[in-house]
This record gives structure tokens, sequence and C-alpha cells, in this order.
């Protein structure tokens, strides 16, 4: 690389700061980069910066920028002549400080974020990139730093990470108590000799539990995802995960519909495993939905349900199961619908539930 | 008769997972700490087991999941979370059987379809 012609090819210091490794004059040299021009960029930059001097004692600061004061609330010459270490403080993180230490005795760039104080002692987050800038020689001349203030981005980040350890918590507990009800629900059904209807109960419990988990994180935004609640009610009946097909585009729905929908697909699963597409070796359930109109040009969440391979069937069956009676009277207190129609090959079912516009 | 042992502090699950068992024609012994469970393993030999992951406080069931594994027996991880087990627990890839989960299918699980102990 060639020096001095400004053809715009050359690594800018922006560039060399990018890359990761120091300021090398040689390389990152251009026609402005000292005297005038550099001075002017480093009074408008909204980026605090400033440079010490490493051969003077205690390595002060020699030079700050309009935006070094501002984001202190220093002024220059309160600023210039001392340590960087006068914005930190007693919350400042001292395994950070040791980082900028040993960048600045190895003469390595390095990025750290640590908590620094104001003038008014109000603290805030510093992503500060130091590193060493050489002269013509390769003699160390200056440590650069560059001081972003991302307070906001900490709070964010501390609030998203709580956020979501509270909704892993809220989770694991949810399944331990749904393992708990299961537990009561057997252990009664045994006592009374009424196992028969205790694991009905408990199957549409658990299908339930099934539907809500995966709700949690997303119940907040106000609807959920209807594919994640439809995959964990279903993977059940298909462990080995071959059997049942999944197609969906995103589709969201209120977080009450998951009740009616959740225990509207567990009675079709049941059902295919005891006659369906589920009770032979190679059946196979195809099941999608997506947002439609319905016949009175509401929005609507249709899934549909699609068995395919399994024992041939010829026309309505007699009795349907009062699980089935239990979920169409569920849809409907939500305004949908349940249709279903048996085809030679398997049966077809199509779960409407309108959305609340 | 087989013989299985159960690592679970939530008594409700336990007494569940117990009874079911029993309903299996196995015995099934229930500790509550991985101390119990290293307890009943001096004296017995079993031929299966079901572990919770997280037995509160920070335990968890991995010291008993590496003895069963260094022991030849099947077992399955039975659990609400299992971000929360350590690396070591994830890295023995035990069958895990996500709670909640009915009380019989953690028996079929375990049994195999045959009736059979599936391998660890």
């Amino acid at each position: 690389m060639h020096r001095g012609n400004g053809d715009g090819s050359r690594k800018t210091f922006e560039q060399a700061q990018h890359t990761g490794r120091p300021f090398n004059a040689e390389e990152d040299n251009f026609p402005g980069s000292s005297g005038l021009l550099f001075e002017q960029a480093m009074a408008q930059t909204r980026m605090a910066v400033c440079l010490t001097d490493p051969r003077l004692e205690d390595d002060p600061i020699v030079f700050c920028n309009k935006a070094f004061e501002k984001l202190t609330g220093y002024k220059q010459d309160e600023i210039v002549g001392r340590n960087c270490r006068f914005l930190q403080g007693p919350k400042t993180d001292q395994s950070q400080v040791a980082k900028i230490r040993d960048a600045i005795r190895t003469e390595e760039v390095l990025v750290v974020e640590l908590l620094n104080y104001r003038k008014d002692g109000s603290t805030f987050w510093n992503a500060l990139h130091l590193g060493p800038i050489y002269d013509e020689e390769g003699k160390l001349r200056y440590f650069f730093g560059s001081q972003w203030d991302v307070t906001d981005i900490h709070l964010a980040r501390a609030e998203e990470k709580h956020a979501k350890a509270m909704a892993r918590e809220v989770s694991h507990r949810l399944k331990n108590v749904f393992a708990v009800i299961g537990g009561i629900v057997n252990i009664t059904g045994r006592a009374m000799n009424a196992r028969n209807v205790s694991s009905k109960i408990n199957e549409r419990v658990q299908a339930l539990g099934r539907a809500y988990e995966p709700t949690l994180d997303d119940a907040a935004l106000g609807t959920i995802e209807v594919g994640q609640a439809i995959r964990s009610v279903l993977n059940p009946y298909d462990p080995e995960g071959d059997r049942i097909l999944f197609e969906g585009n995103g589709a969201r729905t209120e977080p009450n519909a998951v009740s009616a929908m959740g225990l509207t697909l567990h009675e079709l699963a049941t059902n295919a495993s005891k006659y369906g597409a589920l009770s032979n070796e190679d059946g196979k359930i195809t099941v999608s939905w997506h947002h439609t109109e319905d016949r009175h040009e509401r929005q609507a969440l249709v899934i549909d349900w699609k068995e395919t391979g399994g024992p041939r069937i010829s026309g309505e069956p007699e009795i349907t199961g009062t699980g089935f009676d239990i979920a169409e009277r569920l849809l409907a207190y939500s305004r949908g619908t349940l249709d279903r129609t048996w085809e030679e090959d398997g049966l077809r079912a199509k779960i409407s539930l309108p959305l609340k516009s | 008769m087989k013989c299985i042992l159960i690592l679970e502090d939530e008594p409700l699950i336990a007494m569940d997972l117990q009874l079911a068992f029993e309903d299996a024609g196995a015995e099934a012994v229930v500790t509550v700490s991985c101390d119990e469970a290293f307890e009943a393993m001096d004296g017995a030999e079993f031929d299966g087991a079901v572990l919770d992951v997280n037995l509160g406080k920070g335990e968890t069931c991995e010291p008993v999941a590496v003895e069963l594994r260094a022991r030849g027996v099947p077992f399955l991880l039975h659990t609400g979370d299992l971000d929360r087990a350590g690396e070591a627990l994830r890295d023995l890839d035990a069958p895990i059987l996500a709670k909640p989960s009915g009380a019989d299918d953690v028996v079929s699980r375990l049994f195999g379809l045959n009736g059979q102990l599936q391998p660890a």
C-alpha cells in the first residue's frame, strides 16, 4: 500500500478501529490525518474521544474532545493531565479495569464495558475502545480512547435477561404444577377404582398444559404463535417425529383460543391413535394452519387436519366419542367450529377460530 | 420381579410413579435425594431408574446418573427443564422424558414396548 494519494482505497482510521488492530501511522495515514481536519473532526464527532501519553508519568490524558466533556461533565482543563481512572468509582468492575491495564501494558486494542462516574456523581455504562497509536517510526506515541454511553443498552439487556429468566421460571413451575395435578388425578382415580376416567382426565389436562406452555414467553405480546402450541400438543403422539407433518406460516392467535384448540387437537390425535392414521405402522397426518376469512368475512384461524395411510374407512362412524362433543362445545364458546369428513383414506378435519379484530 | 429406583423430590409425582410401576408388576424404591439414592444402591441391584433432574436447592441427579451409567443400569431423566441440567448430565446423553408426562408413559418408556428394559 502506498501513501498520500487519497484515492479512497486505503484504510481509514475508522476502518482500522473496526479491524481490531492498532492504528498504524504508516498504513492508516491519509492526507488529513493530522492537523486541522483531524481537529475539526474530533470537535464535531459525537463520539467521546481522548488521547493519553504513555511516555509521561501515569499516562495522563493529553487531549479530549467536546463529546468527552459532554459525556463526563468535566471541562477540558479538569480532564487534561489526569489519568483516565478518575472516571472510575466504587461500583466500577475492577476485573474490567485490570483488562485495560493489561491492554495498555501489552499495547493491544481492547473494547470493554465498564461503569464510569460523571462529575456530578451519576453513573453511565461506558463502552470503552482503546488502542495504541504509533508514530512513523513505529514507536508508541499515544493511547487512543473512545467512550460511548451504552447505559440504555445495558438497561434493556438487563431487563430482557430478567424477563427471560422469569419466563423460564414460570414455565418450569407451570410444568411442575401440571405434573403434580397429573399425580393427584391418577392417585385419586386409582383409589376410587376409576382408572379409566382418571386417565382420560389426565390426558386432557396434560394436553392443555402442553398447549399453554409454549405461549408463556409470547403471551405478553397479546397474541401467541399457533404453531408452537400445535406442535407441543401433538408431539407426544409422534415420538419418532415422522408421522405428523406440520405446515404453518407463523400465524398468531389470542391466548384464550389455546384451550379449545389444544383440546380439539388432543381429541383428533387420540382418535387417530385408536382408529386412524396413527393406529397402524405407516399412516401420516398433515396439520396445516393459516389465517383466512370465514363466511361472515371475519378473520379466522383455520387448522386443517388430514389423515392418510390409515385403515380404510367407510363413512362416518356411529359413535365419535364424548371428547369431540366437549371439543365442539368449547370451540363454540369461542365462536369457532369443527368440521369433520370421513374420506376413504382418512379423516379430514377443519378447526376454525375467529380472530378478534 | 424387576426393581426400579425412583429419584423424585415431589411427593405426588413420586407416589404416582411408584404406584404405576407397581401396577406394571415391578417393585419401586423411592428416594428423594442423591444421598438416599446412593444408600439404596448400596444394598440393591436395580433394573432401571427414573431420575428427576432438579432436586431443589441446586441439587441435580447428576452423581446418581453417572453411577447408574457406570453400573450399566438403564435410566430415564424425567424433567421439566433440561436447561438447568449441568453439562455433565447432558454429556451422558440419557433418554429424556419431558415433564409433565403420565406415569404410565414413564413406565412404558422405561420398559420399552415388549416389556424389556431399554438399554442405557
